[in-house]
């Protein structure tokens, strides 16, 4: 079954990022492997935050739903049609279930709308105070001006960027020729909101 | 200084976390807005670990529930981990279960009610200890005397032709 010598503690995933790694942990993980899981949810489990958060969520539903939707995963192993697009599936079950917590059954929206930056924020994200420059609050509330679908887009662009975001952004039912005309207006509109806050953009 | 420190992403190409082909000005700004986010809203503290626990069955045939956390429940047990709530309520299809909490030696005594009501078996887990577990009567209530406190799993095995598991997501009592 080996073909040559293998460190006890290596891993066939160990060497790997991004969305190979995933799916070697994924098809590992089918097989019982549970550091497979575990390497799974330390790698993805800020990316389900933050696509949790960017719903609008509070912390304490935030962690509600994240856990469901690795609860979920666990009982669908297998029925994660792509491993290579585990990413995606997180993000869009991450999604699903977030507006099932807001109330709004299973309605998601589309992300890239082209009137998503004229929606108005419904709600600002807290912890203010642990900002100590003036830069970082500057750019914080100038982020928090921003119409929730714009925050949503942008947190998505920074956290999924790590996850490759271009694949991941497959997976999301957005218009894909909009998705870039419509970040550029949301991070210019942030230019202008940081500036009106005294920050240089 | 360096405003545009990045967070440590497994970014592929080992470069820039956020590289979309955007210009050189928005690419360094949304990299600040990364850098700012895991300041500002960082991911909770030993999340992961509720998750692997939460995550850590046996059997993975089962539906999972979701806590109810609407109307004054909110207020109750709104703050996961500060505040410790009296009531807790969760849901799956068409089976909810109410469990009252009331201070015992060493933990809570969880007085609880399944509808709709048969000997189901409730499982209680708790990180760190044993399961404990308790039978539901015809009626669909349970008690168990005493569950220590901590981060906080149920898992529902339901009685019936069709045997049926539920599981909560972690609660911090």
């Amino acid at each position: 079954m080996s073909n040559g010598p293998t460190i006890t503690d290596s891993a066939p995933w160990s060497e790997l990022t991004g969305h190979p790694r995933y799916a070697a942990c994924l098809v590992a993980a089918r097989e019982g492997d549970r550091r497979a899981l575990d390497a799974i949810v330390v790698d993805l489990s800020p990316l389900v935050w933050y696509v949790a958060r960017a719903q609008g969520l509070d912390h304490t539903v935030a962690e509600d739903v994240v856990q469901t939707v690795w609860l979920t995963l666990l009982r669908n192993l297998h029925a994660v049609a792509e491993p290579k697009a585990l990413a995606g599936w997180l993000i869009t079950t991450t999604r699903r279930e977030a507006a099932r917590h807001r109330g709004g059954a299973d309605r998601v929206q589309p992300l890239a709308d082209d009137a998503a930056e004229q929606l108005v924020s419904a709600e600002g994200l807290p912890e203010d105070e642990v900002l100590r420059s003036d830069r970082d609050r500057s750019l914080w509330r100038a982020f928090n001006r921003l119409p929730d679908r714009c925050k949503e887009l942008l947190l998505l662009t920074v956290v999924a960027g790590r996850a490759e975001y271009d694949r991941v952004a497959q997976e999301l039912n957005m218009r894909r020729g909009s998705i870039g005309p419509t970040r550029g207006r949301c991070i210019a509109t942030l230019r202008g909101f940081l500036t009106s806050e005294g920050g240089t953009s | 200084m360096s405003p545009t420190e990045s967070p440590s992403g497994n970014s592929p190409a080992g470069g820039h976390p956020v590289d979309l082909g955007l210009p050189e000005q928005d690419a360094r700004l949304l990299a600040e807005l990364a850098a700012l986010l895991e300041l500002a809203d960082p991911v909770p503290d030993g999340m992961t670990d509720r998750i692997r626990f939460a995550m850590d069955l046996d059997n993975l045939e089962f539906e999972v529930a979701r806590w109810q956390r609407d109307g004054e429940l909110v207020g109750a047990a709104g703050v996961r981990g500060s505040v410790a709530p009296d009531t807790i309520t969760f849901t799956v299809g068409d089976l909810t279960v109410m469990v009252s909490l009331a201070p015992a030696t060493n933990g809570n005594r969880f007085d609880g009610w399944l509808v709709p009501g048969g000997p189901h078996t409730v499982e209680v887990r708790v990180e760190g200890h044993d399961p404990a577990t308790a039978t539901a009567d015809e009626g669909g209530r349970f008690v168990l005397e005493e569950v220590p406190k901590g981060i906080t799993q149920i898992v529902v095995h339901l009685a019936g032709q069709r045997a049926r598991s539920v599981v909560t997501p972690t609660i911090v009592l």
